[in-house]
């Protein structure tokens, strides 16, 4: 099996609640909260969850662009946490990402070669020239005719932009590239040029994808293994067959059966959910869920259930698998 | 079993005048509703989907004007309608429900404020009585605790309560048709199962029609008993669900069914339509997908195709159906 190439080991983010004149600090949001995972080299791991789960945040603490409140990210056998800020940005060379909104994620100021230019600059990669000329083969790659490296973005469509936010991530040539919702804010026929484009890119660069997104098809379509999160925790990590043949927490059950299928005569029982996701500054006793859970215990609303492996390589937490332990 | 026809629309077009030029958003849209049917209206941003919408509910603001075509409700053509007219049908007859609810909804009133003056204005209740219908119509959409939460602003609800507040909104008067614009886009997967899940155990309870608008083929293929494909402010395909999905002509709707990833169905690789969505400003000439499209000809290039029948109950806009036939045949598609 392939090497781990991210660790994150207890990663936790708070984002504190100010109130009052003096911005007194008098909660706390608990965005991220005791994540751990691997991403292994060469493969996608997805990971998947509704609105304010906490999966960009676990996304932009792992780059460190948040810092974590508590916790370890290893990158490429490196503690990256205890880096000083100098040396972090050294190190993000080899770990981009790409945003979800393709307009605002592009400076307008910018011409499009300057924008994928930048980060060579500020790593020192190259000369002048052969940096543009990088560029160009860089917009080339990602299907954007080079002619138009001197355009702005607003010149772009948003698939286009989505292809230059791409060839900007790959101009370092990272190891790993985080997608945060890479795909969701274009159009059906468009979002289906990107998923081939980053498909084909991984399989040239032997790059790494941590995908982030809430679209459950499309995170099946493009990962190997999956992580599913809920407000703020992971719930479930299996290869994707596993996770979407047999999945064993309630929660990815129900959020499975909620997908709409394109195809009228596709029959499946469908689990609703009751209510709404909780506010994560005040989350469930317990395990986070069992308020819409439909299989709740009387343990769920008072001790929370560790992520336990109860198959080879299929995590879950939740108390219905306590015995197997 | 002859259905009754509810909704009529005749080569409807909708133009923005523009200080760049005229937009044409719906250019010689077809459809009819039936009653106690739901027709999905697909298609991606700038097809003319919302302002199709909007043109029917006669609420386009400037530049944008309907410059022809009839919209026939119930025998009579809401385009010669006068504003007063208009009014008296709006909320009564036909309701919309909207993507953003917070936006849809005014932050200043509560909620059952907002939902007893349609009672009032179409309905002629007093203020007691529309209060008390409010929250029988709040605890109808299963928002729970309706007594209190008729009280708050929307500010005080989740997205998908609100969304369940503007369904009881649309729902109040007993409208015979409803249009539904992305009503589940922005909400998360779980909550847009509870909303799909309330819309059509209400749908039956009123009998009412529904025009669903969406850009998602998954939700089209759980509500929509008939479907229009829209592209480039034209319908390129009008037929029944289970064809569409099963047996579709256009060359759109087969690239968009096979580019889309899926649960039920293991891909190996997507099929992506090329190109991007043209600017209506710019649309090229001839059949507006041709520079897309994998079927293309000169004759597409030049010249329009019209939407015929090729078979009962099934129109396309392509002048090569029998080659899209072909190919579908093959098995590349669907269900698989």
């Amino acid at each position: 099996m392939a090497k781990p190439l991210l660790q994150v080991r207890h990663l936790v983010k708070y984002f504190p609640i100010k109130k009052g004149v003096f911005r007194r600090t008098v909660g706390w949001v608990k965005a991220v909260d005791d994540v751990s995972f691997d991403v292994y080299e060469g493969e996608t791991l997805g990971l998947v969850g509704e609105s304010g789960c906490g999966k960009t945040t676990t996304a932009l603490t792992i780059l460190r662009l948040e810092e974590p409140t508590k916790g370890q990210v290893i990158f490429d056998g490196k503690d990256i946490t205890k880096l000083k800020r100098r040396d972090m940005r050294k190190m993000r060379k080899g770990m981009q990402i790409i945003f979800q909104d393709p307009y605002s994620s592009l400076d307008p100021r910018m011409k499009v070669k300057d924008i994928i230019a930048e980060g060579m600059l500020s790593h020192n990669m190259l000369n002048g020239h052969e940096r543009y000329k990088r560029v160009g083969e860089l917009l080339e790659r990602v299907g954007i005719p080079p002619k138009y490296m001197d355009r702005f973005p607003h010149e772009f469509s948003g698939g286009q932009r989505q292809r230059v936010g791409i060839a900007r991530a790959l101009a370092l040539e990272p190891k790993i590239i985080m997608c945060d919702e890479a795909v969701s804010a274009l159009d059906v026929s468009i979002r289906s040029q990107i998923i081939n484009l980053l498909k084909d890119l991984q399989n040239e660069f032997k790059l790494t994808y941590l995908f982030i997104a809430h679209d459950l098809s499309v995170i099946k379509y493009i990962s190997d293994r999956v992580a599913v999160m809920y407000l703020g925790k992971i719930v479930e990590i299996a290869d994707k067959k596993s996770l979407f043949d047999e999945p064993l927490h309630p929660y990815t059950q129900a959020l499975i059966s909620a997908v709409p299928v394109p195809n009228p005569d596709y029959k499946k029982k469908r689990i609703v959910l009751q209510g709404d996701v909780p506010s994560p500054a005040d989350p469930p006793k317990g395990c986070r869920f069992h308020p819409r859970c439909f299989k709740a215990m009387d343990i769920c609303s008072n001790v929370e259930p560790k992520l336990v492996e109860v198959k080879p390589g299929h995590f879950v937490a939740c108390h219905l698998y306590d015995s197997k332990e | 079993m002859a259905k009754e026809k509810l909704l009529e629309v005749k080569d409807l077009k909708t133009y923005f005048f523009t200080e760049d030029g005229v937009v044409k958003a719906v250019d010689g849209v077809d459809f009819e509703v039936y009653k106690g049917e739901t027709l999905g209206l697909v298609g991606e941003s700038g097809c003319g989907k919302s302002v199709t919408a909007f043109s029917i509910m006669r609420l386009l603001d400037y530049p944008g004007k309907t410059v022809g075509g009839k919209v026939i409700f119930k025998g009579e053509d809401l385009l010669k309608k006068s504003e007063e007219e208009m009014r008296k049908i709006r909320g009564k007859e036909i309701a919309m429900i909207f993507q953003e609810p917070m936006t849809a909804l005014n932050p200043v009133f509560t909620i059952g404020y907002q939902i007893s003056e349609a009672l009032k204005i179409h309905l002629h209740m007093n203020d007691k009585e529309a209060m008390e219908k409010s929250v029988e119509l709040l605890k109808k959409v299963g928002i729970p605790i309706p007594e209190q939460r008729v009280h708050e602003y929307p500010h005080q609800l989740s997205g998908g309560m609100r969304q369940r507040a503007m369904i009881a909104m649309a729902m109040s008067c007993n409208p015979t048709l409803l249009i539904a614009d992305e009503p589940t886009t922005a909400l998360d997967v779980t909550i847009q199962a509870q909303i799909l899940e309330l819309m059509k155990s209400l749908l039956q309870e009123f009998n009412a029609s529904l025009i669903m608008i969406t850009h998602d083929l998954g939700v089209i293929a759980e509500i929509a008993d008939r479907v229009a494909v829209m592209y480039a402010g034209k319908v390129v395909e009008y037929t029944d669900i289970r064809t569409i999905f099963h047996n579709p002509l256009h060359p759109y709707t087969f690239g968009l069914l096979t580019s889309i990833p899926r649960l039920d169905v293991e891909l190996r690789r997507l099929n992506a339509i090329p190109g991007f969505v043209p600017d209506p400003l710019h649309f090229p000439k001839g059949c507006k997908f041709n520079p897309r499209c994998r079927f293309a000809t000169d004759r597409c290039r030049e010249e329009e195709p019209p939407l015929v029948k090729v078979e009962e109950g099934h129109l396309v806009r392509c002048w090569h159906v029998d080659r899209v036939k072909e190919e579908v045949k093959k098995g590349l598609l669907v269900g698989v």
